[in-house]
């Protein structure tokens, strides 16, 4: 780091106040001159914790993570630094829209059921990488099968809809006749169930190299293990690659306006497959590392034989706290935690639990966090999206009666 | 009902030593289960791990000499269309040579087969010449599709543990060694250097409890509404 050098004397003497001709010398010593440039603006400690302050009632919290969150205070720290408070930064995001993409890049977006998982937003994240590469000015193409919420904050400016008749070769045999029409510069999938299947069926098809399960991908390179992970191969971003998961960030800029791409293609048939039927998946007898929903328990809960009915009825997998499974309570196959399962679930519902560290390690990964427990300090409640501070054991009942009354 | 297992050269991740892939010896366990004749196929110069597969329940394996680096595509396709089988079963992924998992779909191709990916249980169908298969799906769903034979199918890791091993069965199955043409392997401007492991991503909660979000002693009922609407406002569940 070099900063100016300041030469005292002559800064002194700048300062100097003009004043009679006998009189004592007088220097103004707030005023900043050429030779003694004001230096970086000085911060301001308490107004930066002030910033990250979470208005809530009770006990003061502050939020120091970096996520940027619509916080009343939050978006304020540049305005507090500048001394003027008064105008707030608007919050409101604007979409980006690229009228006349440069090249396009393709994302195969599986989403079952219609949700965005956080795979298939790593995988639009990677292509918005690849479409800002050098000069940028590429669109992302979203290439999905049903009607999808959420693309264009997830970083699509167009979306395909390719009609499937639930069978793999007709998805890959439409997507191919995409690409020959729109000739995209890359095409991502994830590397992962019906993404990964399709991309090998193209990639067949094409007569072209896949790069499969990219451990590293940036504008310039894309490296991907080999050998068991003993060597790796690095090459320039080629057409068709697939994506390891957790291995590129989501995007998280402006949204694009996800505007729908016309296609048409006549849905072809395979003829060998004679039937399709989709089996949902039963939570309740589910692994804990396989589920989405975890519906938990821990010493807060006496009763286990409501607890079993309301997850059933919440079409949740049951798990438990050490606490309770050493107590012999819930099997030792449903501990969440450390020493029990780390989950991969969206969504945990904890009943009493206190958020030892422990258990906390265990659920790092779910997104929404509901905690119901009757300690406002737990760790639990902390963690929680939603937090609940109330009798585990009256919610149970209210719960199970409220979800009779939905079903029927 | 006649199938082929084919079995590629794996390597111990640790030790790097030559063994039977687990998900290939998986594969052996359902293609047992759908009884009939069940044989394995390798294209290649190792037959250390390859033997493996013979204590795992195969009876016999066909082994098609090829230098190490040489495609094994087109010596496959040769051999599997005199072979006339009717099902073809393969790992989704090697583990331990490129581990790309296209070989089952270049063959499947070459063949000029139907490919079905990631099964967890295979069952003969009602009519004859037809396979039931089912696929794994994200968060345990099933796709059962109906197959009409020949096929080809790939294994996912989900699919129900290997028959156990058992060292007499290996030394008394039968090898059988073919001669086959080497293909030059395609060559590729990927460069290869040693492996980096890379850090993932951080997997952090996107929601933290914010004011609106933390009730103080609500009534049960007001708490159990509010819990199934957090539920379904972000897609979890939907209940009634
Ligand atoms: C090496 C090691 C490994 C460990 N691994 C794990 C692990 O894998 N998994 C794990 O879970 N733990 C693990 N633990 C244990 C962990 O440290 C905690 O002891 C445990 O998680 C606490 O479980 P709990 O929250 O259910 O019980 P407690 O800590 O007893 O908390 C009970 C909570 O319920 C609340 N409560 C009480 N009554 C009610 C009511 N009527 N309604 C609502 N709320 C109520 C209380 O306020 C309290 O917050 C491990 C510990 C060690 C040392
Ligand atoms: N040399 C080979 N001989 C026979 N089968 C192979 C060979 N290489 C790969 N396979 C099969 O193809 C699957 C996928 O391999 P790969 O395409 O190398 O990832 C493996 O699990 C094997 O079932």
């Amino acid at each position: 780091m070099t900063r100016p050098r300041i030469d005292p004397r002559a800064s002194r003497t700048e300062q100097r106040v003009a004043s009679g001709e006998n009189g004592r010398r007088r220097y103004d010593l707030s005023s900043r001159t050429a030779s003694n440039p004001i230096g970086p603006p000085r911060r301001d400690p308490r107004q930066e914790w002030a910033a990250s302050l979470i208005d809530r009632p009770g006990r003061r919290r502050y939020d120091r993570s970096q996520r940027p969150v619509a916080r009343g205070g939050a978006s304020n720290v540049e305005a507090a630094r500048v001394g003027s408070a008064a105008e707030a930064v608007s919050t409101e995001p604007t979409v980006r829209i690229i009228e006349e993409p440069a090249f396009l890049v393709f994302a195969f977006v599986d989403a079952p059921g219609g949700r965005l998982s956080r795979f298939d937003r790593q995988v639009l994240g990677g292509a918005r990488l690849l479409a800002d590469a050098g000069g940028g000015g590429g669109a992302v193409v979203a290439i999905v099968a049903e009607e999808i919420d959420g693309l264009g904050a997830a970083g699509a400016d167009r979306v395909m809809s390719l009609p499937t008749n639930g069978s793999a070769s007709a998805r890959a045999a439409a997507l191919r006749a995409a690409i020959e029409t729109h000739a995209p510069r890359h095409v991502l999938f994830a590397e992962d169930g019906d993404a990964a299947d399709c991309a090998r069926r193209l990639s067949v098809a094409l007569g072209e190299p896949l790069f499969s399960n990219v451990e590293h991908l940036t504008a310039r390179q894309v490296v991907r293990p080999n050998r068991g992970r003993r060597a790796e191969l690095a090459a320039a971003p080629p057409r068709l690659m697939t994506l390891g998961e957790d291995r590129a960030k989501m995007h998280a800029g402006a949204p694009g306006e996800a505007r729908p791409l016309e296609f048409e293609t006549a849905p072809s048939d395979d003829q060998a497959i004679l039937s399709v039927e989709i089996i949902p998946g039963d939570p309740a007898r589910l692994a804990l590392s396989e589920t989405d929903f975890v519906v938990s328990a821990g010493n807060g809960v006496t009763d286990f034989e409501g607890f079993r009915e309301l997850a059933a009825l919440m079409k949740g997998t049951p798990g438990a706290s050490r606490v309770v499974c050493d107590a012999g309570l819930m099997p030792r196959g449903a501990q969440v935690g450390a020493s029990g399962t780390v989950l991969a679930a969206d969504c945990y519902f904890a009943l009493g639990i206190s958020g030892a560290p422990q258990h906390l390690q265990g659920i790092a990964a779910c997104e929404q966090v509901i905690a119901v427990n009757t300690d406002l300090h737990a760790a639990m409640i902390e963690r929680a999206g939603l937090a609940i501070v109330q009798d585990a054991q009256l919610v149970m009942p209210a719960l199970i009666k409220l979800l009779k009354e939905r079903q029927s | 009902m006649k199938s082929v297992v084919l079995l590629s050269d794996a390597r111990h991740p640790v030790s790097g030593r030559a063994v039977l892939s687990r998900l290939e010896a998986q594969a052996i366990g359902l293609g047992t289960a759908l009884g009939g004749t069940l044989t394995g196929l390798h294209a290649g110069d190792c037959e250390d791990g390859v033997q493996e597969s013979l204590g795992h329940g195969l009876s016999a394996l066909d082994i098609l000499s090829l230098p190490p680096e040489a495609d094994p595509v087109s010596a496959l396709t040769d051999f599997l269309k005199a072979q006339k089988a009717d099902l073809i079963l393969a790992g989704r992924r090697g583990e331990g040579g490129f581990d790309s998992g296209l070989l089952p779909y270049a063959l499947a191709e070459a063949l000029g087969l139907p490919i079905l990916a990631d099964a967890v249980a295979l069952t003969p169908g009602e009519a004859t010449d037809t396979l039931v298969v089912d696929q794994a799906l994200a968060k345990g769903a099933r796709r059962r599709v109906t197959v009409r034979l020949p096929a080809l199918v790939t294994v996912h890791p989900l699919a129900p543990a290997p028959l156990p091993f058992a060292f007499g069965a290996m030394r008394r199955g039968t090898i059988r060694r073919h001669v086959a043409e080497a293909a030059d392997a395609s060559t590729d401007p990927v460069e290869e250097r040693p492996y980096r492991a890379r850090p993932k991503l951080m997997r952090t909660s996107s929601a933290t409890a914010s004011a609106e979000n933390l009730h103080v002693g609500p009534e049960p009922e007001e708490a159990a509404r509010l819990i199934l609407d957090y539920l379904e406002s972000n897609g979890i569940r939907r209940y009634g």
